[in-house]
């Protein structure tokens, strides 16, 4: 009876466990679409997400719809779980007249404010205040939402680093600080970035510290959800120093060669998207057919959206002076008035 | 509308809390703003008037108080940062120029960020190097930032409320010295200064005199004792400048003489300057002169060096009367 409990809780599970596995592929088969298009001078710029998928998903798979993240560069993988149109992001990195910043930001710098997902900036950590301060704002609304904030292992040396943790944990505010923690910082490996692990930080700012395994999809998905479930009941911030790796170079004009070895590889056992296939066949939620069926549908998608989305024109010149205010001033008036 | 004697300090008080009764997103943060009321007692009794949630004593950290200001704003409310000393504000510029000033433009407009970022500037109270800067031109070299500063009570307290209620983020630079130099009547009620306009505080013929913030009673002083027949305008926004004000008095003078506290070299009395004979050298009778502070830091015993006064401002004057 228990055990046939057990099996149909389980069964319960499968479709939300299949979801995580598709976006992390889908997300993988856009990396690598992107990479490669940059190298055929298609894109301008890159910064690929490959290694973090399990870690990113398992994240999303803990949030409501209305709770609210502050990510970064690296978070595709994370967009296309809460259900970014993957049109949204490719428009992005094409910066056309249909990105939803206009072609005004380099590739990797999403916007999204139809899920919540805050424009994404380029330097590192700036986001963390920022996230707390969006958290005081759901608190004082009395909404029940929660604000993650992710970041690189990098950030955590940066001051506003520093300054978001601590006043989040000052107010008490429903944040969760996520560390994806890659072990790289461009060329610094984390254990030259600080002499402790990342997950101790925590405690210096009178909050709990998990330490999860970011490259197992579920494992990341339950440590989100008690951060996640804490905050959300008032308990105030985690941090969440989730163990991943970058796969591939910092950016596309990055060479990791010059400064380590890979330490993981794509197909190997420590790729997270084999780990979750693992994981998935040993609970019967998928044969190999399944799964061969998410890949074939993966690369459908991607490769007919990333055509699409190439014929979209560039935006309208104008489009690059406008929003600096809300109204253009008379000076910038002047000065489009002169280039165009 | 009933009014009060005020006070900078008061005038500003009243319009924090006008703004505060007026809009329950209005928030204030900031360090020792609630229980101590502010170091010049801006916020004195806001704390009690509206509770621990709306007047918030945060950390030491201005770059956290302008980075949760900002998350705040992009999230619908209305915050009033305040930061001590503009001398603090550089640890926060990161989140002032990256972030705070292109939420709108990087989003492609999809997020904004209203705010106003209040902080007292500038010399005349003996803090020597950290406690006496005039940054302006920080902030207006950056697009995306408004920049106002108040050179009376009854502006101040226009002008706070005009930037509160307006959709973008404002650099609010309150110039200590003045904070309680002068006494004006203020309405007591809410009411509004337009940002980007500059009045003309005193008409005149010979010259234009353009100056702002801390500097507006001294230039007042020196026109006033030495019956000069000059145009003063107080700018009251730097960004976006009142150009046709400008425009209209250097065509009606043809002399134009501009006094800023802040240190010459890239000051923001050259962009004036430049802004002046990009559209109307023709105008001109003399070259623009300018009397500001020196490329020095302020120093704290020998102040009164520092900060342009009656003696350099006329100087300035009779040099651009001189000429042809």
């Amino acid at each position: 009876m228990e055990q046939q409990q057990k099996k149909e809780s389980k069964q319960s599970e499968k479709p939300q466990y299949i979801r995580a596995y598709a976006a992390m592929v889908l997300s993988r088969t856009l990396d690598k679409k992107i990479v490669s298009a940059q190298r055929q001078g298609r894109v301008g710029f890159y910064t690929p997400t490959m290694g973090q998928e399990a870690l990113q998903v398992g994240v999303s798979m803990a949030l409501e719809k209305e709770d609210l993240v502050y990510g970064y560069y690296r978070d595709v993988p994370m967009m296309l779980h809460r259900g970014v149109p993957i049109e949204t992001i490719i428009n992005q990195i094409m910066g056309n007249s249909a990105d939803t910043a206009k072609g005004r930001q380099m590739p990797s710098h999403y916007t999204s404010k139809a899920f919540h997902f805050m424009s994404v900036q380029s330097p590192v950590a700036s986001n963390l205040p920022l996230a707390a301060g969006a958290a005081y704002a759901l608190k004082y609304r009395k909404k029940k939402n929660v604000v993650i904030t992710t970041f690189g292992d990098g950030a955590t040396s940066t001051p506003d680093f520093h300054a978001g943790m601590n006043l989040a944990a000052v107010f008490k505010l429903p944040v969760v600080f996520v560390c994806e923690n890659n072990g790289w910082a461009i060329s610094l490996p984390v254990e030259r970035q600080t002499m402790v692990e990342i997950s101790q930080k925590a405690s210096a700012y009178g909050m709990p510290g998990i330490k999860a395994d970011g490259m197992n999809f579920i494992e990341m998905y339950k440590a989100a959800r008690t951060a996640i479930q804490d905050a959300r009941a008032g308990k105030g911030p985690t941090l969440i120093d989730a163990l991943s790796y970058r796969m591939g170079p910092h950016s596309t004009s990055d060479d990791p060669s010059k400064y380590r070895k890979d330490e993981v590889t794509e197909g190997s056992e420590k790729d997270p998207l084999v780990i979750g296939e693992k994981l998935l066949t040993s609970m019967d939620f998928a044969d190999d057919k399944l799964l061969e069926k998410i890949r074939n549908e993966a690369i459908k998608t991607v490769d007919e959206k990333f055509d699409a989305c190439e014929k979209i024109p560039p935006p309208d010149p104008l489009t690059a002076f406008q929003d600096v205010y809300k109204n253009m001033t008379w000076m910038l008036e002047e000065e489009v008035k002169n280039i165009l | 509308m009933t009014s009060k004697t005020m006070n900078m300090v008061q005038a500003l008080n009243s319009a924090l809390d006008n703004l505060m009764a007026s809009d329950d997103r209005v928030i204030l943060l900031g360090e020792d703003i609630g229980t101590d009321g502010g170091v010049f007692r801006v916020t004195e009794g806001l704390l009690a008037k509206y509770g621990p949630e709306r007047v918030l004593d945060t950390p030491l950290v201005e770059v956290g108080i302008v980075g949760m200001a900002i998350g705040m704003a992009v999230q619908g409310l209305r915050p009033i940062p305040e930061i001590q000393f503009q001398d603090f504000i550089y640890t926060a510029m990161d989140q002032i120029i990256n972030q705070m000033a292109k939420i709108r433009f990087r989003s492609g407009g999809e997020y904004d960020c209203p705010m106003v970022l209040r902080t007292p500037y500038g010399a005349g109270v003996k803090g020597g190097l950290y406690h006496s800067q005039s940054g302006e031109s920080y902030f207006a070299h950056t697009a995306g930032l408004t920049v106002v500063t108040p050179s009376n009570p009854y502006d101040a307290k226009g002008l706070l409320v005009s930037s509160s209620q307006g959709d973008d983020p404002v650099i609010f630079l309150e110039p200590k010295r003045l904070y309680r130099a002068l006494k004006q009547e203020v309405p007591e009620d809410i009411y509004k200064i337009p940002i980007g306009k500059a009045e003309v505080v005193q008409s005149g013929d010979d010259l234009t005199i353009i100056t702002y913030g801390s500097m507006v009673p001294t230039v007042m002083e020196t026109v006033k004792k030495n019956q000069i027949n000059a145009e003063v305008l107080d700018l009251r926004t730097l960004v976006p400048v009142d150009r046709d004000a400008i425009m209209h008095s250097v065509q009606k003078t043809g002399r134009v003489v501009i006094v800023h506290e802040a240190p010459r070299t890239g000051g923001f009395g050259g962009e004036i300057s430049a802004m002046i004979t990009e559209r109307g050298i023709d105008f001109l009778y003399a070259p623009i002169l300018r009397v500001t502070g020196p490329d020095s830091p302020v120093p704290y015993r020998m102040e009164e060096y520092y900060v342009p006064n009656e003696k350099r401002i006329l100087n300035a004057v009779n040099k651009v009367m001189e000429s042809a």
